[in-house]
């Protein structure tokens, strides 16, 4: 499996203060990935790196193999829209998809014309006078249009109503299915990212917390509800992620390949959202029981 | 690249093009008019040493209109602060703006380099600063040639004077405002891929460009080639031609003997002892502080004479091209570094 991103110690310092530190992971191909953390988990941080906007202090990272923005050909294979979705005020609509033609040499016009049909916009406006949902669809699809092998959205639907919102990732989902390309998309809020993303990674203060497919993920996290009991007295094979106790009760989030046996226990699913936040709660962060990276890397 | 930068900087560009053509129709309209009066002055027919009354009653005639030295006073003034005001509205914002509304991440994560993203903008905007400068410039030599014309036969007025060789005249004529103009508007793109915010980089902008105008004339141009220096008697002597006038209130030469338009940079009067002197001695001052019927022969008859260091007329053009190398060097470095700050910095 080839990674289309994957950094190896990566760290990014402003003056003293480290943004991402020691950073290593690896995005699998042929995915619309989740990067879901905390504020300050340093997603911004990386999708910057990512996309040759900042260099590493530390360490190293690729992008589909080779390193970011290092020539037109590589920044060519990569999409990018940036957390404020930036679009130059003054231009029309009309002369943002001109500029995209004019600077990537592998813009797709009649798929930029058609998405912008689609969504309404009139060509004529100027990027100023569009709403935070309008310029954030000018945004992707200029960045839909150099068609990428990997496209990058940093918090894309933050600033965006619920209806906004669901129209932004429905378009993205369309282009994903049509061109194969692969996505990551990075929020603080898995809720945003749960219906669109099969492949999810938690990070939380530059670490990879869990990483896998969402299948997968959902597959082998339980929620175990029984009698008070120490979880130091699980199986071998069962990893409590979370815990919590009262007089009589204890309920636990865990991992595990096995299927529970044990009659005390009234096992139930979890969701994603829960298993998210089970892992970025920073009360379960116990070294002993962080996972092994997901992904071969 | 080339078609984005043109998009970007269109608006600009109109405004350059409305403010030469408004500069160029008061030009037109006031232009041949000065022409015809030096025409019927008598200026191009006169000979030796009738030129230069007629020379100065030319001038005082045209600072006694109402047009003439305003459009003289606008003119110059037009094309010394036209390179601050680029570098202020073009420069500064230049990357300052892209920066502050975040879309130089959008300009950069197109299938470019950054570099090229630069190379083009600062070329494209850069060649315009230089093109409209020396637009203004060439405009206002047309216009001001009979002025010109009159002050080299040795007229002057309180306000037309100078000739060439002035701080305002070399710095507005020939091609030093392409120097200033490249200079003014890399300085403003530096500042504001440095300060990263529009307006502050504008304020900086403007301190220093002014600062290198103010330097520029006062502790640089006298240096870039070393001066011509002589020793004259001091006149009016009758029957001795290289003889040279002299301003009696600090004892400065008026004009180097036989080099017509030469530029004075320093002189003074030097005693039979050697020593420079530069008040006029109580021998040739006349009575009760009057001065004397001819303060010049009594100095040379006292064995006073007059050191001078100057540039030759013929030294014009190649100070002029210094002076301009000098700028489209410092403009050229000031590119180079804002390239190497974009590709190191990158955030």
């Amino acid at each position: 499996m080839s990674a289309v991103l994957e950094t190896s110690g990566l760290g990014k310092a402003y003056r003293r203060t480290w943004a991402l530190r020691d950073c290593t992971l690896a995005i699998p191909q042929g995915h619309v990935v989740g990067l879901v953390g905390p504020n300050g988990a340093g997603k911004t941080t990386l999708l910057q790196l990512a996309t040759g906007q900042l260099m590493p202090t530390r360490g190293t990272i690729s992008v589909l193999g080779a390193p970011p923005a290092v020539s037109p050909a590589q920044l060519a294979r990569v999409g990018f829209v940036a957390q404020e979705t930036p679009v130059y005020a003054r231009l029309r609509v009309a002369d943002h998809l001109r500029l995209g033609a004019w600077l990537n040499p592998g813009w797709d016009g009649e798929l930029a014309q058609r998405r912008i049909g689609q969504l309404g916009l009139d060509p004529r406006q100027r990027a100023g006078a569009l709403s935070g949902g309008q310029r954030a669809q000018l945004a992707l699809t200029m960045a839909l249009a150099k068609r990428p092998e990997l496209l990058l959205l940093d918090e894309p639907v933050a600033s965006l109503d619920p209806l906004a919102r669901r129209e932004f990732l429905r378009v993205l989902m369309e282009a994903v299915a049509e061109h194969a390309t692969s996505v990551v998309l990075s929020s603080h809020l898995i809720a945003d990212l749960e219906r669109v993303c099969d492949y999810l990674i938690v990070l939380v203060a530059s670490e990879v917390r869990v990483a896998g497919e969402v299948s997968e993920l959902l597959a082998t996290h339980r929620r175990l509800s029984g009698p008070r009991r120490d979880p130091g007295t699980l199986p071998a094979g069962q990893d409590p992620i979370e815990q919590s106790h009262t007089d009589k009760q204890t309920t636990l989030l865990i991992r595990t390949r096995e299927p529970v046996h044990d009659p005390a226990w009234t096992v139930t699913p979890v969701s994603l959202e829960e298993l998210a936040l089970a892992y970025m709660n920073p009360a379960n962060d116990t070294p002993a029981r962080r996972p092994r990276l997901g992904v071969a890397s | 690249m080339i078609r984005l930068s043109w998009l970007q900087f269109r608006p600009q560009a109109v405004t350059a093009v409305a403010a030469l053509a408004a500069f160029a129709v008061l030009l037109a309209v006031t232009g041949p008019r000065l022409a015809s009066r030096y025409a019927a002055s008598g200026l191009s027919r006169c000979h030796g040493g009738s030129c230069g009354s007629v020379a100065i009653a030319f001038l005082s005639q045209l600072q006694a209109t109402s047009t003439y030295p305003v459009v003289y006073l606008l003119g110059l003034a037009l094309i010394i602060f036209a390179p601050a005001i680029i570098g202020i509205f073009w420069g500064a914002p230049l990357i300052a703006r892209e920066l502050e509304t975040r879309t130089s991440i959008l300009a950069w994560t197109q299938s470019i380099t950054r570099t090229r993203w630069l190379v083009v903008k600062l070329t494209l905007t850069g060649l315009a600063a230089m093109a409209v400068t020396e637009a203004l410039s060439l405009m206002y030599a047309w216009w001001d040639d009979p002025i010109g014309k009159a002050i080299d036969l040795g007229g002057s007025t309180s306000l037309l004077r100078g000739g060439r060789f002035s701080s305002l005249d070399f710095a507005t004529g020939g091609i030093t405002p392409l120097g200033y103009a490249a200079f003014a508007f890399a300085l403003g793109t530096v500042a504001g891929a440095l300060i990263r915010r529009t307006v502050p980089a504008m304020a900086v902008t403007l301190v220093i460009f002014a600062a290198a105008q103010v330097a520029m004339p006062l502790w640089v141009r006298p240096h870039l080639i070393a001066p011509d220096r002589t020793t004259a008697a001091i006149g009016p002597v009758p029957g001795d031609s290289q003889a040279v006038g002299l301003d009696y209130g600090n004892l400065s030469a008026i004009a180097v003997p036989g080099q017509p338009g030469a530029w004075i940079i320093s002189s003074g009067a030097i005693n039979p002892a050697g020593q420079q002197v530069s008040t006029l001695p109580a021998a040739c001052a006349g009575a009760a502080g009057a001065k004397a019927d001819n303060p010049g022969q009594c100095l040379n008859s006292q064995g006073y004479r007059e050191t001078i260091s100057y540039e030759p007329a013929s030294r014009y053009w190649p100070l002029q091209g210094i002076e301009t190398g000098i700028f489209l060097g410092l403009a050229l470095g000031l590119a180079g570094c804002c390239c190497w700050r974009l590709n190191r910095r990158r955030s």
